[in-house]
């Protein structure tokens, strides 16, 4: 009996669900998760963005002009997150990579050593502000951006995941 | 009189072949045939391989009418073979009479697709099909039932022995099995696809059209486009995007925000693939537009420079200032010449594709 109430239930919902996702809520917080080989899988949000050291990146846009971006370094982040950069970035680490996928399934990746100071001067930076304001909705709340790179196609916009994965 | 009685002859004959045909399963792994410039980026389940006589399976199942609650609608009733797998409709009608909430979408090359729907809220061909037989505006019968069903027949216990092991039929078998027949649906046979291959020519129309496709418009540097490529670029016309294309100031549909929350996510939507586009009208996720013309228009002059519009689509125009593409009348002809090279007319006729039920008998 508590089977077949159990199944009924599970009808209800896959019945169900279909209309209620039409009708679900908007106004969460945005958030970056950090995940997959990492110490502790987390979440955060802008004011936790906003306790870590802030560092500030020149680079230009589409439009073509220059701007300032400031955020945390993705070493820091990562490092913070238990992800094997500075003396651990050796042997299999090395196979290793982070990819970043913004809300509209863009995706990119990152060789770690690509984002590890002891390997490049270059910063590459998890930015919340352009030019000392926020920025702007279709961009962030969170944005990378690397330094120096030709190409913006891997300062991705709306970032929403880093995850940490072994080259197979 | 005997050229009719040679007819008479091939007929039963053609009958009995067709007979044995239904019941020779073939058997083996199946190789899933694309070209190298498609990729390895393929999705298959290490729980569902797939197999020659799970394709077999599936293909019965997704013409099976009696996955419906009224044993009137199958898989193929709104993912029709000659529209590329869609149904003409704006909305679908489902075992109710009532329309669906989204337009059916275009089922080709899934084998390459990591997120399904238009608001991409299944991860897997497995799961996604258990959507549509259950929803109460589509096939509308619980997994339960339908398994119940397909158990009480002479002839899908025993396939399902050959497929699974055993011969009980359960909802996810079925949903395995559907979802290997869905993988093996690839469309790599367009005029595009043999021009990207050398076997084909393009007119200048169409090739004016394709660099109209891949540009993005600059009018700051004399460059004209329509930048389609950003998101329907590739060799498979397919990326896995999802935007708010400026359909409306305040969407109704509230798309990927239904399952994020983000007010960013309002009215964004899986991109589509524009595969056989040309066959798969009418357009967008609630079907308002019936024609490519009226699409082409849209990102031409009427892009809603909403709070949520893709941060791409934000004054992209050929005309400086402008917030939508402003092409001319003889580019809107271009392009469109271009999307129809995206036609692949022996994915639509394949017969590996089509309804077994007409060539083969029903299965009991």
């Amino acid at each position: 009996m508590k089977k077949l109430l159990l199944l009924a239930l599970i009808w209800c919902v896959q019945m169900g669900s279909p209309s209620a996702l039409l009708h679900a809520q908007t106004g969460n917080e945005p958030l970056v998760k950090i995940s997959g080989e990492v110490g502790a899988a987390l979440s955060l949000g802008i004011k936790d963005l906003k306790a870590f050291k802030q560092i500030e990146v020149r680079r230009k846009d589409r439009d073509g002009k220059d701007h300032l971006y400031s955020g945390v370094s993705l070493s820091l982040l990562l490092s913070n997150s238990g992800v094997t950069l500075g003396k651990d970035l050796r042997g299999e680490n090395l196979t290793k990579f982070m990819l970043a996928e913004a809300s509209d399934g863009y995706q990119v990746i990152f060789a770690l050593a690509e984002l590890d100071p002891e390997f490049t001067d270059r910063q590459v930076i998890l930015a919340h502000q352009v030019d000392g304001q926020p920025l702007p909705a279709a961009d962030g709340p969170f944005r990378i951006i690397v330094e120096g790179e030709k190409k913006p196609a891997r300062c991705i916009k709306q970032v929403t995941s880093l995850r940490i994965e072994f080259a197979k | 009189m005997a050229a009719a009685r040679n007819i008479i002859f091939l007929l039963f004959i053609g009958g009995l072949l067709s007979w044995v045909a239904c019941d020779e399963v073939p058997l083996g792994e199946y190789i899933f045939r694309y070209p190298a410039h498609f990729g390895n980026r393929i999705q298959v389940p290490a729980n569902n391989p797939t197999t020659k006589q799970g394709v077999y399976l599936g293909r019965r199942l997704f013409y099976e009418s009696r996955l419906s609650a009224n044993n009137t609608i199958s898989c193929g009733s709104c993912h029709m073979q000659e529209k590329a797998f869609t149904d003409g409709r704006k909305l679908s009608i489902g075992v109710d009479g009532l329309p669906t909430d989204r337009n059916a979408m275009s089922i080709a090359n899934l084998l390459w697709t990591r997120k399904f729907f238009w608001d991409g809220r299944s991860g897997s061909l497995e799961d996604q099909a258990v959507f549509p037989m259950t929803n109460p505006h589509e096939m509308g019968q619980s997994l339960v039932a339908s398994a119940a069903k397909l158990q009480a027949t002479e002839d899908y216990p025993p396939l399902f022995k050959i497929v699974f092991g055993e011969e009980k039929v359960t909802g996810p078998r079925i949903a395995m099995a559907l979802a290997q027949f869905e993988r093996s649906l690839i469309s790599s046979n367009s005029r595009y696809d043999n021009y990207l291959q050398h076997s084909d020519t393009l007119t200048t129309a169409e090739r004016n059209g394709m660099v109209l496709f891949n540009t993005a418009p600059d009018p700051g540097r004399g460059l004209r486009g329509a930048n389609c490529a950003h998101c329907h670029g590739g060799p498979k016309n397919y990326l896995e995007l999802f935007h708010n294309n400026g359909l409306d100031l305040v969407s109704k549909d509230p798309g990927r925000a239904s399952l994020t929350g983000l007010d960013t996510d309002r009215g964004r939507f899986k991109v589509p693939t524009l595969r056989n586009i040309a066959l798969t009208a009418p357009y967008m996720h609630d079907g308002r537009f019936d024609s490519l013309e009226e699409v082409v228009e849209h990102y031409s002059e009427h892009i809603e420079q909403s709070d949520a519009l893709s941060s791409f689509l934000q004054n992209e125009s050929n005309v400086k200032g402008a917030h939508s593409l402003r092409l001319s009348v003889q580019e809107k002809k271009e392009l469109i010449a271009f999307l129809h090279t995206f036609t692949d007319t022996s994915f639509i006729n394949n017969p590996e594709f089509s309804n077994p039920f007409l060539t083969t008998r029903k299965l009991k």
